[in-house]
This record gives structure tokens, C-alpha cells and sequence, in this order.
């Protein structure tokens, strides 16, 4: 590996200039810098300068007691909170051996595959915002808002949902919500073939990210990439299959898996996922237990001496949240392993000796959540 | 399923203790930092994939416990390897040479925890600013 970029105007002797991409305004989407050396519109190097976002999510997490951390630990991937929610709650339940209902387990899994969808939709309005396409982005945000209408129904929030309780739900859903979610699945099921119409097949498109930015399958081990973008590179690694939590194994999807691992294999197997994602809610809801939604948990969680280890499939890969316990009132220690960070993490290498009209589109691909990479 | 976990340990002439899967784990090593790196080119030839790299600051026990997660695409193989070193000025080996995803993690538990990893390509902070030299995730540290 080479040494590290060093910032001064010295490197400009030679002909190569360095150029800043990025940070942009806290209030867009993402707030990543870049330092790119380039050579005319090819880089040589790029250094991504993380931290712009960090708010030191793990201390502050140990500063608290574990119900208090829950809302916080939304607030890393705001674009995909309830898998954040729920790898917090089932590592609590797991380290403290509570069970969950039935009907618990199956809203929650109804609520993620929810959010998955949103957060695929919004990934891709913004890809093609990227690639400068307008239209998509408008598109997708129409059938998003159905869904944040959804969930903001049950859980009162829009983004940062913090909905799921140690032990089961916040809220009971009802006939009504459950009746809505059916037909948003009917409804955006007929709509999706105008996504794949509108860009899927479209020239520029396909031009834009056909043989950019593959990634190897050997090299994602390097780099811990997980989630789609791992998938797009043929492996088919998926929490959700392999380490079945929260009921996941009882329903039946397929992991969609592309083989070139380049941007386009990244775009085919998000927009199959929504298919996956749009199965497993309909098995569900058409399945829904009655009963409780809550089990009895004491009031103040105080776990045993020990460690958990949970891992979860957000929709940007994997996120493992590591717990060790004193036996008190407040964890000890709370590692979050998030996909974002390990994803974004390989585009250094992606990026060298590329266009930079190509790197935008490798970025882009990689789908991060720079809040959830700074933590 | 993890033969290729008893695979790599016994590369790295180590033995396979099978943890239970309760906790999210498959198998958990306490190493010497010596033994760090020839794990790593073993998980690595195997076709393991990193995780992440942390630490847990033992503070009443003196210690600073190096912690390495490392999990394999075939799943039901997460490996957690764990080096206690002095919590003065630890010191632990650098695996990013050979996992070049490690880097990022190794800046930045060494930022958080003044660990030293020794061999990293890259000893920039990572998440702090550049000039930042207090080591916030220690249980002694009491602010800025």
C-alpha cells in the first residue's frame, strides 16, 4: 500500500494537482471528502477524510443505560433505522435470554423489509441524481412516501424509528395498517416494472456503470464488503440466510446474486431485492399470529456478566453490534461494525486510475450513509 | 460447515474450541500478539473475510484487550480472536498488509484507544481531527 497522501501544493511540481471533493453542507446527502490526486481527469489517488459526522455514537451508547441507547442507535443509518433498532433490541434479548411473541417477530420483519424497500428507492433516485438523471429521483421518492406514510402510522416517526422495545414492539399494529401494507404491495408491484422501463435498459445508463467499478470476489474479503454490494461481486452472503435471526428463516425468498461486480451487477441486485423484500412481507402479513406483542421484561435491564455478538443484515450489508456486559445497569463497551464503513473503505482502490466522471458513479454505487461510516 | 475454520487454526497451529452459537460466535481465541499475524494469513488463505478490529479497555484489570472479528461468505464461522496486552502502551500487530480493509479499522481504534498497531500502513487518524492526541473510548478519559 502506498504511503499516505500528504496535502501540501508540493505535489503539483510534476504536473498531477490535487483536488477536493467535498465536504458538502451537513444538511445534503452525505458528508464525505475526498482528496483526490489527479492526473488531467484520471486519479491517481484518492483519500477519502472521514469523521465530519462522528459523534462518537459507542461512548456515548457505554454512557447510558441500554433502553436509553435505543433511540440513538437509529440515528447512525437514518436510511435504514429499523435494522438498526432491531440489532440493538435482539442483542439485548439475546444477552439477557428474553423471548419475543410471535406477532412481535412478524411486525418486525414486516417494518424492516419496509424500510429496506425505502432505502433502496432512495439509493437509487439518488444514483441517478448522480449519474444526472432527474427524473428517477422524483419517482422513486412517490412510492418512498407511501412508505414512510406506512410506518409513520405505527411508529410516529418518520426516519429515525425507534418503534421495537426489548422483548417485543412499542405498539400494537392493527387490521388497518396491515390491510394498507397488502395493498402497497400489490400496488408497487405493478409500478416496478416502470422503474426497470424508465432506467434499467436506458443506454446511458447501462454506459455509465457497465465494467466500472468491479470488485473481485477475493478483494471483498480483503475489505469486509458485505450486502449488495458484495452480492453483486456472485457471493451470496446474507445474514438473513446464513445466521437466521427474528423468524427470517421461516419465510422463503432468494438471495439475488449478479456475477460482474461491477455498478450495473450493484443496481440489478437492489432492484431484485425489492422483489425479495416485497415477498417477505406478503408471507408476513398473510401469516400474522394473534396474541401479544410485548412479553413481560423486567423494567430495568440489567443483563448477566458476558458478551453478545449480533449481526444483522441492514440493506447495506452486514452490521454487527458487539455488547460486553459488567453485569450493571450500562454496557461496558459497544462496538458497531457497520457495512457503510468496510464498503466505503475499498473505494480507494476502486477509484485509482479512474475518470472521475467514473469514480462519481463507483461512489455512488457503493450506496453509504456517511452518518452511519462516521458513527 | 467450519472445517474451513479447523482448516486455517490448524495452519496457524492452533486448536478449534467451538463456542456456543448463542452468542453470535463460532469460535473465540485468546492469542498471543505473536500468533496474530500467521492467524490472519491462514483466515486469509481460507477465503475469510474481516469484520472488524477493536478493542475493550480492561481498566481494572490493567489491561488493553485487542479484539479481531473475522467471519467467512460460506456464514456459521465468526471467529473472534482476542489479545490482552498492557493497558500502559499497548502495542499490537498490524493485519493490513494482509487484510487491506483492516487499516481503516486499525486508525481507528488506535485513535480511540492510543493502541499502537505496529506495521500499519497508514497511522493517520481516522474519525478524530488530525491533530486530536487524547484517546476518547478509555475508560479513564474524562473530556477535553
Amino acid at each position: 500500500m502506498s504511503a499516505p497522501l500528504t496535502y501540501s501544493l508540493e505535489s503539483t511540481d510534476n504536473g498531477n494537482f490535487l483536488l477536493n471533493l467535498g465536504p458538502q453542507h451537513p444538511g445534503t446527502h452525505g458528508v464525505l471528502r475526498v482528496v483526490l490526486q489527479m492526473d488531467g481527469e484520471y486519479i491517481l489517488r484518492a483519500d477519502p477524510v472521514l469523521g465530519y459526522g462522528h459523534r462518537m455514537q459507542e461512548k456515548i451508547a457505554e454512557n447510558m443505560t441500554y433502553l436509553q441507547a435505543l433511540p440513538y442507535v437509529c440515528r447512525m443509518d437514518y436510511l435504514g433505522a429499523m435494522s438498526y433498532s432491531l440489532a440493538w433490541v435482539l442483542a439485548v434479548e439475546r444477552l439477557c435470554s428474553f423471548e419475543v411473541p410471535e406477532r412481535a417477530v412478524h411486525v418486525r420483519v414486516i417494518a424492516c423489509e419496509l424500510n429496506r424497500i425505502a432505502s433502496h428507492l432512495l439509493w437509487w433516485g439518488a444514483y441517478l441524481l448522480d449519474l444526472g438523471a432527474f427524473t428517477p429521483f422524483l419517482q422513486a421518492f412517490a412510492d418512498r412516501e407511501r412508505i414512510l406514510d406506512l410506518l409513520e402510522s405505527i411508529t410516529g416517526s418518520r426516519l429515525t424509528y425507534c418503534y421495537f422495545r426489548f422483548g417485543g414492539l412499542g405498539a400494537d399494529v392493527d387490521e388497518t395498517f396491515l390491510a394498507r401494507v397488502a395493498e402497497f404491495v400489490t400496488g408497487f408491484r405493478s409500478r416496478l416494472p416502470r422503474y426497470h422501463d424508465l432506467v434499467t435498459g436506458n443506454v446511458i445508463f447501462q454506459r455509465r456503470s457497465r465494467d466500472v467499478g468491479v470488485i473481485l470476489p477475493f478483494e471483498a474479503a480483503g475489505y469486509g464488503i458485505t450486502g449488495p454490494c458484495l452480492r453483486g461481486s456472485g457471493l451470496a452472503y446474507d445474514v438473513r440466510k446464513k445466521e437466521p435471526y427474528s423468524g427470517y428463516d421461516r419465510f422463503e425468498f432468494t438471495v439475488p446474486v449478479a456475477q460482474e461486480g461491477d455498478c450495473l451487477a450493484r443496481y440489478n441486485v437492489r432492484m431484485a431485492e425489492l422483489e425479495e423484500s416485497l415477498t417477505i412481507i406478503e408471507q408476513a402479513v398473510a401469516t400474522m399470529p394473534e396474541g401479544p406483542y410485548r412479553a413481560r421484561v423486567p423494567r430495568v435491564i440489567r443483563p448477566p456478566e458476558g458478551e453478545v455478538i449480533m449481526a444483522v443484515e441492514t440493506p447495506r450489508g452486514e452490521l454487527v453490534i458487539h455488547i460486553v456486559s459488567d453485569g450493571s445497569t450500562r454496557p461496558w463497551r459497544v462496538k458497531f461494525r457497520v457495512p457503510s464503513f468496510a464498503n466505503l473503505s475499498i473505494f480507494a482502490r476502486l477509484a485509482r486510475g479512474q475518470l472521475l466522471a467514473d469514480a462519481l458513479a463507483i461512489l455512488g454505487s457503493l450506496d453509504m450513509v456517511i452518518p452511519e461510516v462516521d458513527r | 460447515m467450519s472445517s474451513r475454520l479447523q482448516r486455517a487454526l490448524e495452519q496457524a497451529g492452533l486448536e478449534y474450541r467451538p463456542e456456543s452459537p448463542r452468542i453470535g460466535l463460532h469460535c473465540s481465541l485468546l492469542l498471543e500478539p505473536e500468533q496474530l499475524r500467521p492467524l490472519a494469513l491462514a483466515l486469509a488463505r481460507e477465503g475469510f473475510f474481516i469484520e472488524t478490529v477493536t478493542a475493550v479497555d480492561r481498566i481494572g484489570e490493567g489491561l488493553m484487550e485487542g479484539i479481531y472479528l473475522f467471519n467467512h461468505y460460506d456464514g456459521d464461522m465468526r471467529l473472534l480472536a482476542r489479545l490482552p496486552v498492557s493497558r500502559t502502551r499497548p502495542v499490537l500487530p498490524s493485519i493490513g498488509r494482509i487484510f487491506p480493509g483492516a487499516v481503516w479499522h486499525e486508525r481507528e481504534s488506535a485513535e480511540m484507544f492510543g493502541i499502537t498497531y505496529d506495521g500499519c500502513p497508514d497511522s493517520r487518524n481516522l474519525l478524530l481531527p488530525e491533530d486530536a492526541d487524547f484517546h476518547p473510548l478509555r475508560k479513564d478519559f474524562t473530556g477535553v
